[in-house]
């Protein structure tokens, strides 16, 4: 058999320049590039120093083992920043604020790239913390030991409970006020705010964080400074006179951007890709879901402003493809590890595209469609991450575009969000909250989505939309056993195993249920219980955060901040929420019709008799397995007995999760339904579920039904999840008849067989799938075009099919970089739907 | 067991054989559909791609991939149809009275029972699910099968309910049934869709065990029924192209004469759907040796070459479309299109 050749074409890219070719093809050279954006680390000096805060990656349990490492090795690598003489005199934030200035400004490379229009290359660093050693020793008291943050969260993590941790990104600066009023705007109100303060105000944390601010603020400015001479200094040298004029144009614009507001779109691009990149060296972390917004409608004054003065519009789309080359180098962070250069997944700088407006107008424009045709031509590529909002009025140009370049691709080269639902949500979180000055029907169309589809406000909201992971499967096990684990826990690194604990309140011995309403009783408490745990383990990492690593960068870009004095990362946002994602939603919704259709209603086995086959992993029960597996009734069929369960399960675990705040910095607990890759790690922690699967096996993935369950096809599967959702109410709902009940939103991905899109009548029926999704569906969809032949032939072949992305909760993945289980468990979703 | 039954359905209401439900059909009429395989078809054609519709009596069939060998289902039969053997479950059809009872013992749905019976009100609410997507798409409800006149009096209250919805319906038949029955479901089809599949009476009568002419007057009957009611309103002409019996220039072109004379005014489309031996499984699972088991799709240059001779008989050939699957040829142009080709549901009724 060839090795090499694939059967199939994969998506290219088409129409780029030159320019763009190289600047495209020098990216995905990877570990062969002479420039790259990797870590860089640097050190104040003292020897108690810290670089990597490991908070941050609480919710990658990939990374645990590494923790220790990390840490480490940043230090020991780390670079020495001389220091200003009062340094040590300021407080934190002021220390933090000045010693990511002086890196960025004074330290890092400031490279352009042959051809590149836009500047900004090196953001990834690894900056001290700027801890005194007292300091140092508080924080590390609070992660070590036994009860420590890291101990803790890894309990949280090993008994199956999922994972939490205060992370990085997942919000959307306000990147309109800092092209609107440039950074000087955002300078000029924070001195004065510190001027308002009393002197006793001034010389306290209030005081303090606001001149950390002003500091900060002072950085984008003065790193444009030095690109700028960057550029003159290539435009002297440079031979080719068009060359030349565009590093001198460059120069011109980083003199007057992002410090004062852009006037052209070049100058816009350039002061937002700035602003942006610096919330990463601010957070020392690559592109977490730090979301541009609703990038179609505030660039839109800049691009009219330039084509009405003689831009050529391809010009501007150069210009945004040099932009979409900036946002991928964020994965050069840790570029050498792994294969793919490291590249395995999608970071979620995402963007949205066209969407409501005020009064139900729709807000395609030029530049909507001017950024799908840099999606199209650009793709296969990663970031930045674009998600189209539909709604019932969406134009059908617009549904044309998608439909024809979802056909084009392997997968929808874009998340589709969806207005209706996802708005209704945003409704319920401002009643739940009680922040309806915030958010309400006059301003709930300015919503976007961060990361991949979970929706906040924009410029004032941190929703910490993947902070907490939490398997909702783990109350149906702990309901079983009446608050033990299921099966001894074995630790991979001591190598030591612990009998079953008790890990949860005795709910009583499921073995004596006499009805389905006792276990059903017992299983709401242990879901109560398993949230507050979340709540519990997540206030240990929120509250380190809140006191050791301020972000005063990006708190100048969120609103709230500077009018309370608090950093983004002590609750300083007006709308502060953090978001537990349920993960396992239909696996736990499946095992608990399978524990009422197998012990209750069919009564097929004794409750005794179910529990031995989880304990045995089902092997030697195989007939009740299949009896769980096939006759139990599942979510996702349009089967309104099974997803009468599902609304149940819903109503229970997300009206627990809104009583909760957070204790350190006051941000409410919302729901939402991301399961990022979760569902398939975990699904080799927690025990077998009733519902048939044996540990090992992959759990439900975000608000999907479970795999292979949807049976009755896409519109079914569709109609299953909005009815989970709520459906709708034609009292009113939450928005206009729509009911939702998280806010966050809830990730959906469906797989269609390519076949579907053949012709011109087909597509059209595929627009009206997409328009009933709307009405009957959930809040946003990642619509999969492959079929299991060519996945099959990528295995056999991967390095032919090398940038063959497939998209698994909106989470990008490149197919051959993925585990063979992964591969394997997609190739059988596909499967499933061919007939 | 017979007679519980007779007292079930008068408590209940009408019921229907329905051998399968599908939604999101794209392939049964115009938008998103929901075609609903009716049980029983007066024709039998010997390349059938539903095998299991053409008899109206329940029947069992066992999915060797979905089997846990746990013999729950030979346990189960009343009629000691079934047994165990290396090769798997046989059943013997003699015996076996399509009771279901080892489809309900199954515990991973390896025994199926082909026909289920569907009161009218369950199926009615059942259709009517997305009608969202109907609505988007001028979609609707197909009356399929077998053949849906064979359950004429149920599929008529079945569309009318659906009609009284407010929901698209569509009569997908072979034409081979009585006046009576085409004179009940008629005013409650929005349209129907018509197999002609091949002109020559004996022929279709060695294919399909039936002549046709009841067929071309029945055609010619919904016709002219069209000419003066509200329903039907629209009428498309389908062909299945099976290589060796219909799927020669002559009987296209037959057909197409046919139609140019008869037809053309009334007609929408006329859809040519490809063979395809997908079903091949399905036979071997019903104990049926197949006729055209080892018989190779068309090729693409056969499939134009139909469809032209289709389109020369016709005063406006861009009412004809074929669909199905061509052959995949190696080294043929157009990789990613053929690939959407080459995975297409076949037509339903042929």
């Amino acid at each position: 058999m060839n090795t090499t050749t694939a059967q199939y074409a994969i998506k290219e890219p088409k129409g780029l320049s030159p320019r763009i070719t190289w600047l495209r093809d020098y990216f995905f050279s990877g570990v062969e590039r002479g420039w790259n954006n990797e870590f860089m680390p640097w050190t104040t000096g003292t020897d108690w120093d810290v670089q990597y805060d490991e908070i941050t990656y609480y919710i990658v349990p990939e990374t645990y083992a590494f923790l220790q490492t990390f840490r480490s090795s940043f230090h020991q690598t780390a670079r020495a920043v001389k220091l200003h003489d009062d340094f040590w005199k300021w407080s934190l934030p002021e220390r933090r604020a000045w010693f990511v200035k002086e890196v960025m400004a004074g330290y890092m490379p400031h490279e352009v790239l042959p051809g590149d229009l836009i500047a900004g290359s090196r953001f990834n660093l690894q900056a001290s913390r700027c801890w005194t050693k007292k300091e140092l020793e508080e924080r590390d008291g609070l992660i070590y030991g036994k009860k420590g943050a890291r101990a803790m969260m890894k309990w949280f993590h090993d008994h199956g409970f999922g994972n939490s941790g205060a992370t990085s990104g997942h919000l959307i600066p306000d990147y309109q006020r800092a092209l609107v009023e440039g950074w000087k705007g955002i300078y000029e109100d924070l001195k004065a705010s510190v001027n308002n303060l009393s002197d006793r105000e001034k010389k306290g944390p209030r005081g303090a964080q606001l001149r950390a601010m002003m500091t900060a603020a002072l950085m984008p400015k003065e790193l444009a400074a030095r690109y700028a001479a960057e550029c003159r200094a290539l435009a002297a040298k440079e031979p080719t006179p068009s060359r030349r004029e565009e590093l001198t144009q460059m120069a011109a614009n980083l003199d007057r951007v992002p410090w004062e507001p852009p006037v052209t779109f070049h100058e816009a691009v350039q002061a937002l890709w700035l602003t942006h990149m610096l919330v990463m060296s601010d957070e020392n972390y690559p592109g977490p879901g730090v979301s541009f917004g609703r990038l179609d409608q505030y660039l839109l004054p800049y691009w009219r402003h330039s084509i009405d003065n003689g831009m050529d519009r391809e010009f501007g789309k150069e210009i945004l493809k040099c932009f979409w080359v900036h946002a991928n180098t964020a994965y050069d962070a840790m570029i050498r590890v792994g294969g793919n250069q490291g590249i395995t997944a999608g970071f979620g700088q995402l963007f949205n595209l066209s969407g409501l407006g005020a009064d139900g107008k729709d807000m395609t424009n030029d530049l909507t469609y001017a950024l799908l045709e840099v999606i199209d031509e650009m793709t296969p590529i990663l970031e930045p991450k674009p998600n189209v909002r539909l709604h019932r009025n969406s134009p059908e140009r617009l549904l044309d575009t998608v439909v024809s370049m979802i056909s084009s691709s392997q997968g929808a080269p874009f998340l589709l969000n969806f207005d209706e639902r996802s708005m209704a949500g945003m409704l319920r979180e401002a009643k739940r909250a009680g922040v309806e000055h915030l958010i309400n029907e006059s301003n709930v169309h300015e919503y976007a989505s961060v990361g991949c589809l979970e929706n906040t406000m924009v410029g004032n909201d941190r929703s910490g939309t993947v902070d907490n992971n939490l398997n909702l499967l783990k109350a149906v096990e702990l309901a079983l056993t009446g608050g033990k684990d299921l099966l001894p826990f074995t630790d991979l690194l001591t190598g030591k195993t612990e009998p079953p604990a008790r890990v949860g309140p005795d709910t009583g011995d499921a073995l004596k249920f006499g009805s389905w309403d006792e276990f059903w009783k017992a299983y709401a408490k242990q879901t109560r219980f398993i949230i507050k745990k979340c709540v519990e383990i997540y206030e240990m990492s929120e509250s380190a955060r809140a006191r050791f690593s301020p972000t005063p960068y990006l708190s100048c870009l969120v609103g709230g901040c500077a009018d309370k004095g608090l950093d983004v990362t002590q609750g300083g946002a007006e709308l502060g929420f953090t978001t537990i994602e349920g993960v396992t939603f239909a696996t736990t919704v499946d095992s608990l019709l399978a524990v009422k259709y197998l012990v209750f209603d069919k009564k097929e086995c004794t409750m005794a008799e179910l529990m031995q086959a989880l304990k045995d992993n089902w092997t030697g029960h195989e007939v009740l397995q299949a009896r769980a597996r096939n006759r139990a009734p599942k979510y996702g069929r349009d089967d309104d007995y099974a997803d009468a369960m599902a609304r149940k399960v819903m109503d229970l675990w997300t009206d627990e999760t809104w009583k909760y705040r957070t204790k350190s910095t006051g941000r409410r607990f919302r729901p939402g339904m991301l399961s990022w890759n979760y569902w398939v790690g975990d699904g080799f922690i927690l025990a077998a579920s009733p519902d048939g699967r044996p540990k090992g096996q992959f759990l439900s993935n975000a608000i999907c039904p479970s795999n292979g369950a949807d049976i009755n096809g896409p519109t079914a599967n569709a109609n299953s999840v909005g009815k989970a959702l709520g459906g709708k109410d034609t009292g009113g709902g939450d928005w206009k008849g729509y009911l939702n009940s998280l806010p966050n939103g809830a990730s959906h991905t469906i797989t269609f067989n390519p076949s579907l899109l053949r012709d011109p009548e087909h597509r059209t029926k595929f627009k009206a799938f997409l328009r009933g999704y709307a009405e009957n569906g959930g809040t946003a969809l990642q619509v999969n075009m492959i079929d299991a032949d060519m996945l099959r032939d990528a295995q056999k072949h991967p390095v032919a099919y090398r940038h063959l992305l497939v998209r698994v909760t909106g989470y990008n993945a490149y197919f051959t970089a993925i585990g063979r289980e992964l591969q394997d468990e997609i190739i059988a979703r596909e499967s499933h739907n061919k007939y | 067991m017979t007679k519980m039954k007779t007292v079930y359905d008068t408590i209940t209401g009408p019921a229907a054989t329905v051998l399968n439900i599908q939604r999101m059909s794209t392939e049964d009429g115009p938008g998103i559909r929901t075609t609903v395989f009716f049980k029983g078809c007066g024709l039998a054609c010997s390349w059938c791609h539903n095998p299991e519709s053409i008899s109206l009596k329940p029947q069992v069939q066992w999915l060797e991939n979905r089997c846990i060998g746990c013999r729950s289902c030979v346990a189960a039969c009343p009629e000691e149809a079934l047994a165990f053997e290396a090769a798997g479950v046989v059943i013997d059809r003699e015996r076996c009275a399509g009771c279901g009872a080892c489809a309900d013992a199954c515990p991973s749905t390896a025994m199926e029972l082909l026909g289920k019976k569907w009161p009218l009100g369950d199926l009615v609410r059942e259709v009517e699910k997305d009608r969202a997507y109907f609505e988007q798409s001028r979609g609707g409800i197909t009356a399929s099968g077998g053949d849906p006149t064979v359950q004429a009096p149920f599929v008529a209250a079945f569309l009318r309910e659906c009609v009284a919805r407010g929901l698209h319906t569509a009569l997908d038949t072979c034409g081979y049934s009585s006046r009576q029955s085409l004179e009940m479901i008629l005013p409650h089809a929005d349209m129907v869709l018509f197999d002609l599949k091949i002109m020559d009476s004996a022929a279709h009568r060695r294919w399909t065990g039936a002549p046709n002419e009841r067929i071309l007057e029945n055609i010619l009957f919904i016709r002219d029924y069209m000419k003066n009611a509200v329903r039907p309103s629209s009428l498309w002409i389908r062909t299945p192209l099976i290589p060796g019996a219909t799927a020669t220039i002559e009987n296209v072109t037959a057909i197409g004469s046919f139609i140019a004379e008869h037809l053309e005014e009334t007609i929408e489309r006329w859809e040519l759907c490809s063979f395809n031996n997908l079903c091949r499984d399905k036979y071997r699972r019903l104990g049926i040796d197949w006729e055209f088991r080892d018989a190779p799709l068309l090729p693409r240059s056969s499939l134009d070459e139909l469809a032209d001779a289709a389109r020369g008989q016709l005063a406006d050939p861009s009412i004809v479309q074929w669909t199905g699957a061509p052959r995949v040829e190696k080294g043929a142009e157009g990789g990613p299109e053929k690939r959407h080709l080459r995975l297409v549901k076949g037509c339903t009724t042929c």
